[in-house]
């Protein structure tokens, strides 16, 4: 969807290097746009996650104290905001790191993976799974136990999630050579099921400002159409009142609450409550969502120090 | 390809686990053998038990955690030495000094002046698990001398095989 260009946008655009496109639609449901435009100017706040297959916090915060690192709690227990790194190493260069004592994974992913509600034993379903981060700490919270499918239909990414895994010690998790909607070949139900879907990645622009102009609507169009068979074949593959989280690093509506919203008449689903987040939205331009939608949660860098994502956690019923 | 492993191997396995000290570890944990065609290595993997049926059925490009590879004994890759680090009372390592901590992980080898500490008696041609000043395991490395020739200056006394450093370089690669 399109908006006509505003003064307001005209100038942000201008300001901050986006085409005009962009930032009228963002002008129609984010909060004080000109602070998000200003916050993806910034290098996003680092997170890492500690990995407890393989220590506990308390013996790597020791570790990376003692090597000039100054870490914050955050809302999640197993995830600390990097303030300050007074270490010669990069983040992703430690030897902690290197031997999979932590993964550097935004906050907005790991709530995704803590409304999973994931417990010992379970079998769960990663739909789109490179480069294993989301993955590891499923696995992690399942203390190795239990099934995890892996899918991914890249070669080359495969390898990057073979490489995070067995960094991490994960040991419960099969990886197929496979799209997400090619899941119905294994012929299995899962407890729980992962869908970060392939999207536009508006919510990234902070890593890659290239996106400020190389983004294009079609960019929209072409990303929701393919969600949208993802997500249809991930509620297929869930047991009987198990759980379905979708998400994205995408602001785009079209990718996040109409994708939502298009299965609220076609399947037996319930929308649950995501504790933290911004609410989804409910209308967008021409467009008029479920009331339930509320209950989804948008996640902006200026507003809550993480990179651009939206959660949606749904229980499937009979 | 993931298969269960014949006679000959599980012997081989318990043998190299009872050395390494985690025999006990692996009882209750399920262990196949992934071989590509036209290679001589053999991959072991270690899932949890129930599991092995499932992988060996679907042939995932990738089930479970590789611990090492057997060719004619059994070598513990880095994920291997982790295991065996955590788990075992005895096994055979060498203790390093900060700045050859650096340079493992970038795979190089290990000069003797860098040796800090080794298990008694080690023998040439050992296999022996490379550990930081905090007990880290690094990497895996093959003794180049035998007992106190370790420490001779100016020499790479011991060959690295293989460090935690590889998983950087190989996803630099797999891009």
């Amino acid at each position: 969807m399109i908006f006509p260009s505003s003064l307001e946008s005209d100038i942000l655009a201008k300001s901050y290097g986006y085409d005009k496109w962009l930032v009228e639609r963002f002008l129609q449901y984010v909060p004080n746009v000109k602070c998000l435009l200003e916050a993806m100017n910034r290098h996003p706040q680092q997170y890492i996650r500690i990995n407890t297959l393989k220590i506990d916090s308390k013996d790597l915060i020791m570790k990376l104290v003692s090597k000039g690192y100054e870490l914050e709690d955050t809302i999640s227990h197993d995830v600390f905001a990097i303030k300050k790194n007074a270490s010669l190493l990069p983040t992703g260069a430690t030897t902690e790191y290197l031997l999979g004592y932590y993964y550097i994974q935004d906050l907005s992913s790991c709530i995704a993976v803590e409304e999973l509600e994931i417990a010992e034993n379970q079998t769960v379903l990663d739909m789109a799974s490179a480069p294993g981060g989301k993955t590891s700490f499923i696995a992690q919270k399942m203390n190795n136990t239990g099934l995890i499918i892996a899918l991914e239909p890249n070669l080359m990414r495969i390898k990057s999630i073979s490489f995070n895994l067995a960094r991490c010690g994960v040991m419960n998790t099969c990886i197929y050579k496979m799209s997400g909607q090619q899941a119905i070949k294994l012929n299995l139900k899962f407890d729980r099921v992962l869908l970060d879907a392939p999207c536009s990645c508006e919510g990234i622009i902070s890593k890659d400002s290239a996106r400020k102009t190389n983004h294009k609507p079609e960019d929209i169009e072409f990303c929701a159409m393919g969600q949208t068979s993802l997500i249809e074949s991930a509620v297929k593959l869930v047991k009987p009142g198990g759980l379905l989280i979708y998400s994205t690093c995408s602001f785009a509506p079209e990718e996040n609450e109409n994708i939502i919203n298009s299965l609220l008449g076609k399947f037996n689903i319930e929308i649950e409550p995501i504790q933290h987040g911004s609410e989804g939205l409910t209308s967008f331009g021409s467009f008029r969502f479920h009331h339930d939608l509320k209950k989804t949660k948008r996640f902006y860098p200026h507003i809550h120090n993480t990179l651009g994502f939206y959660i949606a956690k749904l229980r499937v019923n009979n | 390809m993931y298969r269960k492993t014949t006679r000959q191997e599980l012997t081989t396995l318990k043998r190299a686990f009872d050395r390494w000290g985690i025999f006990d570890y692996f009882k209750d944990k399920a262990v196949l053998i992934r071989e590509e065609k036209n290679s001589k290595i053999r991959e072991v993997y270690l899932l949890p038990i129930g599991l092995e049926l499932m992988v060996i059925n679907s042939q995932p490009y990738y089930g479970g955690l590789m611990v090492g590879e057997i060719k004619k004994k059994f070598l513990p890759s880095m994920q291997g030495a982790d295991l065996i680090a955590r788990v075992s009372k005895k096994f055979p390592y060498i203790i390093v000094n900060e700045i050859a901590e650096k340079l493992i992980l970038y795979g190089r080898n290990v000069l003797g002046q860098s040796i800090i500490e080794t298990t008694e008696m080690l023998n040439e041609n050992e296999v022996v698990i490379l550990l930081n000043v905090k007990g880290e395991p690094i990497g895996i490395g093959k003794t180049n001398f035998a007992g106190k020739s370790l420490l001779q200056n100016g020499k790479a006394t011991v060959t690295t095989l293989v460090d935690a450093g590889c998983y950087l370089r190989n996803e630099k690669k797999g891009r």
